[in-house]
């Protein structure tokens, strides 16, 4: 069949183009956590880096992230020795924002790497749909409005993600597909999300026999559980010898915060908060008690500690239990079933319900779920059907993200471009399912993005015009709002559509 | 790639109904041999999509053969299948998005005291016109940015300053106001550009491009291509939306104006052009070949005396409405008892004596031949800065700036006649629509080498058109991209010393290759200049010219931002840049004006078989 046109190369390198362009823009505080992570490895042995806390951001993620920042500020000591002292804080020369920007896209092209490896590993017709979802992934507003403005670094980490799920495609890789994930952990926590679905797939493709569940297949045991705390030893055992590791964790999982982060990730606490919020005005009427205690947390809309006012509250107990039991549901069907199809379904599922039911979860956090689905978003219609509102919902949620005017017009233009040209192409190249489409579920996700113009058109300009500054927390609520059923109705009917394929 | 193009070419006038259908259910079927059909039927349609279908698929799949240059092979997916209103608003958005990511950047005497720059001349005139009575516009505080362009731009500029002055009164508060560079008003600075050029120039390219590839035969796919490519153009957005100025209004004019021919409506044609002149003297560049045409087609091929008439009153009137207020304006004045002081007109010294300074016409008059002086200041020099034009490039070898000036316009006004006169002449004997563009662009480059008063920037003006002919016939063929393309980049690199003065050199950098790179020009990739069946004289002329020149200019910037200039040749950067350019922009002029020849067949007969060789090469 040869190439496809285009290729991923060519599109990498107009991205790229736009993503340099985009150096002067809006910048958010990630940018100082960085330049000031960078500062702290240069500049600081290892024992001290996870002490320091000259600046508020101090360094909280895993060790391998700690590594790659020491291995970048290498160069940076080229580009500018002033970046990496720890006590500049908010330094921003221009240096310092080329460089850092450029390192985002620089690391990126691991990300572009994966994705030729997933073209790559496909074949026959399913080629076109690959390489359509290759795009998506590569050209995902998430990615530009996060890293290439925001500020992170999260393509060369899902690239590393996405290349790990692409070993798991080949009996003979797999090996190398838990390491890799394995690495990943050591540089970013939040993976552990997705980690029960890689536990039950490598433990029943991987550890166990194909044939019988009882006959255990030692050496690959040996082998992988040898490499993982091999991985992990090079990671925090230079932290171990020093007794630090109680210090990391208590880095990594700070409990204290509160149930919904500074604004509302569309997730079922969102949806949840929202009935609450018109509970307040009903419960008079319907003779529900309301905790005044609650009324001025509430209304403040920007919660940072969430107080409900009529409804109970939700402990991180709650979040964690109801996580675990919607990740073990997919699980099972994993365990009997272990087809690539099949975990990357489960590493889906497992995003979604840690996404729409964690303690402080951060609406970046839909990367998590958009990223493995759109792997297999083009299977068939029925996957194209759960696949639409959550492209929709996911990236209209990280509008609040930027809230710049001259960003305005980037991150609305380019996620309505995305929508209208991946929507399109992935319509024409969804075949059809062998299974009936459920008739209503096309309607509602017709419905649902229609109602996100309105929706877009009053946050951004309409509520702006008819109450000027008050009522701030009108806009967020309603974007989360509609963004949370979108995730949650497309999560549902993923579900069905994994359980009946 | 063009050949394959053209064969997929359809006739729409000619096509009947019946086969019109058989078109749409084979392309139906080519679809479906391409993907099964992605829509799931509610009742199954048995033996749909047989074996035939598949067939059919598969000699489609083999006849297409790859892209040959990038941008192409963005839009191959597209080929056959989608629909040129499903291309349209993806392209639009993404030269947006390029766009509005551009203007991120700093603009023109950004923090730059005490003058600042063109983004403060431009909010300056909005400050002015919505704060003063219109007869001050021309006269108020010279000094400071005095508005020096023609009445549309006034216009533009007040609607402009009312619009931002809705949103934030301070930033055009008069006198307090100057160089203010609040970041909120860049954003709508930045804005009215953008809207003023989606307003105008890009519906006005995209018409331009659909009448114009039909009129060469030229599918509609590759027509979407040159669309993207042109308006992509790095000069342009370099300019507008980084440099800041409105260019891309009064070229929006201008190719309206050529559409307008196209379609044969040369009432509006005339219209757009006064537009365009209104917005910016600039476009003086293109009044030539807009005058030999819109005469040319009143003679041939039929003597239309009516059509002659009622262009130049259209004209008249045109001009007239666009002068009203400030005859009116200056008129209410004089009515309500407000007279100016008493002062020497500015030009045409000899003409007070007819006039009686107390009649209700003076002020009229006074008004419109300020205006005159603000917008054509004959009293500067050849030329102002270093220019890649051809005064610039001479002065370089012979000291001529300490000539007389007199002289030295003479000259300059000998050159540019001879420079202009024959593809002028060409285009009122033979007004034929697919040679605009070239007669255009040819005149506009002996404009730019020879004329007086030149700016760099100027160089878009010749730019503009030569672009178009991308859409043409033949128009994403090696030697048009190449040469296309030569010129571009050249262009932009001519602007690289006025951009690197306000450190635009990233914006700069990725815009340029980036389009060199979607074109599959130098320095990304030697394409144009394979030589694919039998290797002629002129491709070699060809490649090792413009290789010759991209090595200069890859030379230049290499030395420029490594080595400073020896101190008692602080600009000798500057002098290699304008050489260079000058030299190149020659060439491209000769270029256009000899593919104006050969399109034209205008040589007599036997010139022209010689010369039939080698234009089919």
């Amino acid at each position: 069949m040869g190439e496809i046109y285009p290729t991923l190369a060519q599109c990498a390198v107009v991205a790229a183009a736009f993503k340099i362009l985009l150096f002067p823009a809006y910048k958010s505080t990630d940018f100082e956590v960085h330049r000031n992570w960078l500062a702290i490895t240069n500049s600081l042995p290892l024992w001290e880096w996870y002490y320091e806390k000259t600046s508020e951001w101090t360094l909280d993620y895993p060790p391998f992230f700690a590594y790659f920042e020491w291995i970048m500020s290498q160069v940076a000591k080229l580009a500018d020795p002033a970046m990496l002292r720890v006590r500049n804080l908010e330094y921003a020369s221009w240096e310092t924002v080329y460089f850092q920007r450029l390192t985002v896209i620089i690391t990126e092209l691991l990300l572009v790497y994966a994705l030729q490896l997933f073209v790559d590993s496909s074949h026959g017709t399913s080629k076109r749909a690959a390489q359509a979802a290759a795009f998506s992934i590569l050209l995902s507003p998430g990615l530009l409005i996060i890293d290439h403005i925001h500020f992170q670094y999260n393509g060369c980490m899902y690239g590393i993600l996405i290349w790990s799920l692409i070993l798991a495609r080949k009996k003979s890789t797999l090996l190398w597909s838990g390491l890799l994930f394995a690495a990943l952990l050591c540089m970013k926590h939040i993976y552990l999300y997705l980690a029960p679905a890689y536990f039950v797939f490598l433990l029943r493709a991987y550890c166990l026999s194909p044939k019988s569940i009882f006959r255990i297949q030692f050496l690959n045991c040996v082998k992988l559980g040898g490499g993982i705390a091999a991985i992990f030893g090079v990671a925090f055992g230079p932290f171990a010898l020093k007794g630090q590791i109680p210090q990391i964790l208590s880095r990594l999982f700070p409990f204290s915060r509160g149930l919904c982060h500074a604004y509302w990730a569309p997730n079922v606490w969102a949806i949840y908060s929202f009935v609450d919020r018109v509970l307040i005005v009903l419960a008079p009427r319907i003779g529900l008690s309301v905790k005044s205690s609650a009324l001025q947390s509430v209304t403040r809309g920007l919660v940072g500690d969430t107080a409900f006012a009529v409804l109970p509250d939700i402990t991180p107990q709650v979040c964690f239990a109801s996580t675990l039991i919607f990740q073990v549901i997919p699980l099972v069907r994993l365990f009997g079933q272990p087809t690539w199809d099949t975990f990357i379904g489960a590493v889906t599922l497992c995003g979604y319900a840690s996404f729409l039911f964690g303690w402080h979860v951060h609406e970046k956090a839909i990367l998590l779920v958009i990223i493995p689905f759109s792997l297999i978003a083009l299977r068939d219609r029925r996957y194209l059907g759960a696949f639409r509102p959550l492209a929709v919902a996911g990236h209209v949620s990280l509008f609040p993200l930027l809230f710049t005017p001259a960003e305005f017009p980037i991150k609305t233009a380019y996620t309505i471009f995305w929508l209208i040209l991946f929507l399109m192409a992935f319509d024409r190249l969804a075949p059809a399912s062998p299974r009936p489409r459920f008739f209503l579920f096309d309607r509602f996700s017709t419905l649902y993005i229609t109602v996100s113009i309105p929706l877009i058109l009053y946050c951004s300009l309409l509520h702006g015009i008819i109450f000027g500054r008050s009522y701030e927390f009108l806009p967020l609520m309603f974007t989360s709002s509609y963004s949370a059923i979108g995730v949650v109705g497309s999560w549902v009917g993923f579900l069905v559509v994994y359980f009946t394929s | 790639m063009t050949d394959c193009c053209q064969r997929h070419q359809k006739v729409p006038e000619t096509r009947t109904w019946t086969s019109f259908l058989v078109e749409i259910t084979t392309d139906s079927a080519i679809m479906a041999g391409h993907t099964p059909s992605p829509h799931k039927p509610r009742r199954k349609a048995k033996g749909a999509g047989g074996p035939s279908n598949l067939g059919h698929s598969i000699s489609v799949e083999s006849s297409g053969r790859a892209p040959s240059f990038p941008l192409a092979a963005f839009f191959w997916p597209a080929r056959g299948s989608a629909s040129q209103w499903e291309i349209l608003p993806i392209i639009l958005m993404v030269v947006g998005l390029f766009r509005w990511a551009a203007s991120l950047w700093g603009y023109s005497g950004f923090q730059k005291p005490p003058m600042f720059g063109d983004y403060e001349a431009q909010r300056h005139w909005m400050e002015i016109t919505t704060h003063l009575p219109i007869t001050q516009w021309y006269f108020h505080d010279l000094q400071w940015w005095g508005l020096d362009y023609p009445p549309l731009t006034a216009y533009h500029s007040w609607l402009c300053g009312k619009i931002g002055s809705l949103i934030d009164p301070s930033w055009f508060a008069l006198y307090k106001s100057r160089g203010v560079h609040d970041p909120n008003l860049k954003i709508f600075m930045r804005g009215t550009v953008m809207v003023s050029e989606y307003l105008i120039y890009i519906p006005a390219v995209v018409i331009f491009v659909r009448r114009f590839s039909r009129l060469s035969g030229v599918t509609s796919w590759s027509a979407s291509i040159s669309l993207a490519a042109i308006l992509m153009q790095p000069g342009n957005i370099l300019i507008d939306h980084i440099h800041f100025q409105y260019n891309t209004v009064m070229l929006g004019f201008v190719v309206a104006s050529m559409s307008s021919m196209l379609a044969g409506r040369y009432l509006w044609s005339a219209v757009f052009f006064v537009a365009a002149l209104g917005f910016k003297q600039m476009a003086l560049y293109y009044a030539f070949p807009v005058f030999a045409f819109l005469l040319g087609s009143c003679f041939s091929p039929k003597i239309n005396v009516l059509r002659f008439i009622r262009i130049a009153l259209v004209t008249v009137i045109a001009f007239a409405i666009l002068l009203l207020p400030f005859v009116l304006g200056a008129y209410k004045e004089w009515k309500q008892g407000i007279r100016s002081k008493p002062a020497p007109l500015p030009l045409f010294h000899g003409l007070a004596a007819y006039l009686d300074p107390k009649a209700f016409y003076y002020p009229i008059v006074e008004q419109l031949v300020q205006m005159v002086h603000r917008v054509f200041p004959f009293a500067r020099g050849l030329f102002e800065d270093k220019v890649a034009n051809f005064w610039c490039a001479l002065n370089v070898v012979v000291k001529i700036k300490h000539l007389p000036a007199e002289l030295l316009q003479r000259m300059s006004l000998i050159a540019t006649l001879a420079s202009i006169i024959p593809p002028n002449l060409i285009l009122l004997v033979r007004p034929r629509k697919d040679l605009l563009p070239l007669a255009f662009a040819t005149t506009a480059w002996g404009f730019f080498l020879f004329s007086y008063q030149v700016h760099e920037k100027s160089v878009l003006l010749p730019l503009a058109p030569m672009t178009l002919l991308l859409a043409g016939s033949q128009g994403l063929s090696k030697e048009i991209r190449a040469w296309v393309g030569f010129a571009n980049i050249l262009g932009c690199w001519t602007m690289f010393p006025l951009l690197q003065r306000v450190d635009l050199r990233v914006p700069y950098a990725v815009l340029t290759l980036l389009w060199a790179y979607l074109l599959g020009l130098p320095p990304t990739s030697l394409s144009v200049y394979t030589l694919d069946g039998q290797a002629s004289f002129k491709k070699i002329v060809t490649a090792l010219i413009h290789g010759a020149f991209y090595l200069a200019m890859a030379m230049w910037h290499v030395l420029e931002l490594n080595l400073q200039p020896p101190s008692d040749k602080p600009d000798l950067w500057v002098v290699a840049n304008v050489g260079v350019g000058a030299a190149g922009f020659a060439l491209c002029y000769l270029w256009c004006f000899s593919r104006l020849v050969l399109q034209s067949d205008i040589l007599p007969q036997a010139l022209a078989g010689k010369r039939s060789k080698a234009k089919t090469n």
